[in-house]
């Protein structure tokens, strides 16, 4: 049961610290300015008072078992403190202490994995950053903020770049709901979490950052049985095939050819680079899935084109417009400017064009998805055609995307649209990439 | 590790029904003449050696061989093999039917140590890695699967005129195989696919241990 570990209504963390430079500080410091309102034990034999609190020399000392160990000591002592959790009955444990495989150490990996499954506990690390469930306000990490909340979760096997992204992630606003961090997966590993947040009512769309996947025909079984986007980065594509292969199949395979088979087996959306990565967890988390079958719309008639042009690198659909939708948009488009797909309102960027145009688009039957791009120019308030994109695709269930271009001038114009949980991008590449995954899940979505 | 002949390789094939060449191993001259007659003239030779990957680069292929010149041709290949590998085992020469044009494709398995066997679908031929246009599923493969292997090769058009249907059923099978039997790696390299069908005309399969 992991919810024990990623909900947990009782935490020790041991090895708490009154120095500011160990992780047992501050963890322990994190749990507490993040606003946990369970209850939390330090434990330390060499302090009395840790950030005001009693401090324990034993988790066999706490005046109640705990559902969670957070455990911060040197990796030697891991073993010991391991033990001691295991009999009072702990739940589970996160090991953020670092020394074990990832330097060769398996020995002490093994044996910590053996005491961990002889007493029943779940396992996360060791050597991981911790984890944060932002709907119990809970920071159980060593990332130095906490996100807001929303309905994406991130597993990332990666450490010190996971940390760092999450910490982008908070400071861009970026709604999260747990974060974890896997480190060497002695236990817990991606399947497990995979199993953990299908079923978690919080999660809306799952993104992952691999390394690896070791039991990789379980992580297939898992993920394509869950009913939310699931979408991964796996690095490592450039590793070449095996020298040694003694067929043509064997050294063409090579690691990353198997994963992108095995991902389309599991209905995984993989993302090549981290701005694909979040920029799609955050079309997926908010978004209906897209059809394919695309229409664009700006008052820039160059950026229409730029994307219409990416829409064609990655295989997407801009379908000619039906008559129907070519004679209502004559009757609203300015005369210099032509009814067709992509859409230019040539400069014309007031509520009333992008509403018109909009609502005639998105009633073509052709058309699935729209984006709509707006080039900022001085003269126009870039809220009013923002307000359009809200109001025409309130109630449509075709998905509206957009890319507000411009510079700090359009900043309260982005809010709105963000507030509004339309999918917004700076840059019409980033839209055209957010919507081709949006696509690309409505695939998995008929597949299945 | 075992590596099979291309004559062993296509008799397992056989038994999994994917359709092979017809085909048998001659030990003599005589033999190989009694063989392809039997075939049906002409005949493709190859060197039958578990000790001989590369058969064209041992110069032991002859391709369209009428009945004057199966002697001659059994001959000449059994001794640019012995050139080329002294060392090897060889145990005769392949007499296989000429299969008709049609267009090279790829079917193999790997096996890969975090996802087990994994089934490779892709352009065939000699010029298989340059193309380097394959894809991979992991076993076992569903039919859908093995559907969206064809139609993701970036040069699927190619397969326009063939029956992708036998390719699918083919890729199925191959991923039945590589559940069952023990197998490191298996290269079917052509498999010729037309209209009509398809045909396994070059095979390789390498056991585990």
């Amino acid at each position: 049961m992991l919810s024990k570990v990623l909900e947990p209504d009782s935490i020790a963390v041991i090895g708490a610290s009154l120095n500011r430079e160990k992780w047992g500080y501050r963890i322990l410091d994190n749990i507490i300015s993040g606003g946990y309102l369970r209850e939390v034990y330090p434990v330390n034999p060499n302090e009395d008072e840790v950030l005001g609190m009693r401090c324990y020399s034993s988790v066999l000392d706490l005046p109640h078992r705990v559902d969670l160990g957070i455990i911060a000591v040197p990796a030697g002592s891991v073993p010991m403190v391991l033990e001691e959790c295991g009999r009072i009955g702990v739940r589970g444990v996160v090991i953020v202490s670092a020394g074990f495989g990832e330097v060769g150490n398996t020995e002490l990996e093994d044996r910590v994995r053996d005491i961990a499954r002889g007493y029943e506990m779940r396992m996360i690390g060791p050597n991981t950053f911790g984890f944060i469930n932002t709907q119990l306000h809970l920071n159980a990490s060593i990332i130095p903020q906490m996100p807001e909340t929303g309905g994406i979760s991130f597993v990332t096997q990666s450490g010190t770049f996971g940390l760092a992204l999450v910490d982008w992630a908070a400071s861009q606003r970026m709604g999260l709901h747990l974060v974890v961090g896997l480190g060497n997966k002695v236990d817990v590993d991606d399947s497990d979490i995979l199993e953990h947040l299908s079923a978690d009512r919080h999660t809306k769309t799952i993104m992952m950052y691999i390394e690896g996947i070791e039991r990789g025909r379980r992580f297939i079984d898992v993920a394509s049985g869950i009913r939310k986007p699931v979408i991964a980065l796996k690095t490592g594509r450039s590793q070449a095939g095996s020298k040694a292969a003694l067929s043509h199949t064997g050294s063409l395979a090579g690691t990353d050819r198997i994963y992108d088979g095995a991902f389309k087996q599991a209905g995984v959306i993989r993302a090549r680079v981290i701005e694909e990565l979040f920029d799609s967890a955050l079309a997926l988390s908010i978004s209906p899935p897209a059809g394919d079958g695309i229409g664009i719309v700006s008052n820039g008639g160059g950026a229409a084109i730029l994307a219409a042009d990416l829409c064609e690198d990655l295989g997407l659909h801009l379908p000619d417009l039906s008559e129907g939708t070519i004679r209502m948009l004559s009757g609203v488009l300015p005369a210099i400017a032509t009814p067709a797909n992509p859409l230019d309102t040539a400069g014309d960027g007031s509520y009333e064009m992008f509403k018109a145009v909009m609502d005639i688009m998105l009633s073509d039957p052709g058309i699935n998805s729209l984006l709509v791009i707006y080039v900022h120019a001085e003269m126009v308030d870039p809220c009013l055609p923002a307000e359009a994109v809200i109001d025409a695709s309130e109630g449509c269930d075709k998905p509206v995307i957009t890319s507000w271009i411009g510079g700090t001038g359009i900043g309260t114009a982005v809010k709105l649209l963000e507030k509004n949980r339309i999918p917004n991008y700076p840059l019409p590449e980033r839209a055209v990439v957010a919507l081709n995954n949006l696509v690309r899940y409505k695939r998995i979505l008929q597949k299945r | 590790m075992n590596i099979l002949t291309e004559y062993e390789s296509k008799k397992l094939l056989a038994e999994y029904g994917v359709p092979v060449t017809r085909e048998a191993v001659a030990r003599s001259k005589e033999d190989a003449l009694l063989l392809a007659s039997e075939i049906g003239f002409p005949v493709a030779m190859k060197i039958s050696s578990p000790d001989i990957a590369h058969k064209n680069a041992a110069g032991g292929v002859l391709l369209d061989v009428g009945a004057q010149d199966v002697g001659a041709a059994f001959e000449t290949i059994v001794a640019n093999a012995k050139k080329h590998a002294p060392d090897a085992r060889i145990d005769g020469v392949l007499v296989q039917e000429m299969v008709p044009r049609g267009t090279e494709v790829v079917i193999g398995i790997t096996f890969d140590s975090q996802f087990g066997h994994a089934v490779m679908f892709g352009l065939g031929g000699v010029f298989v890695e340059v193309l380097d246009d394959v894809s991979f599923r992991i076993v076992p493969l569903t039919e859908q699967d093995a559907l969206e292997m064809t139609e993701e090769i970036r040069g699927h058009l190619i397969l326009a005129g063939c029956n992708v249907g036998a390719i699918v059923d083919t890729i199925l099978k191959v991923s039945e195989m590589a559940a069952k039997e023990n197998i490191l790696e298996l290269d079917i390299n052509p498999l010729i696919a037309c209209e009509m069908g398809v045909v396994a005309v070059d095979a390789r399969v390498i056991f585990k241990g």
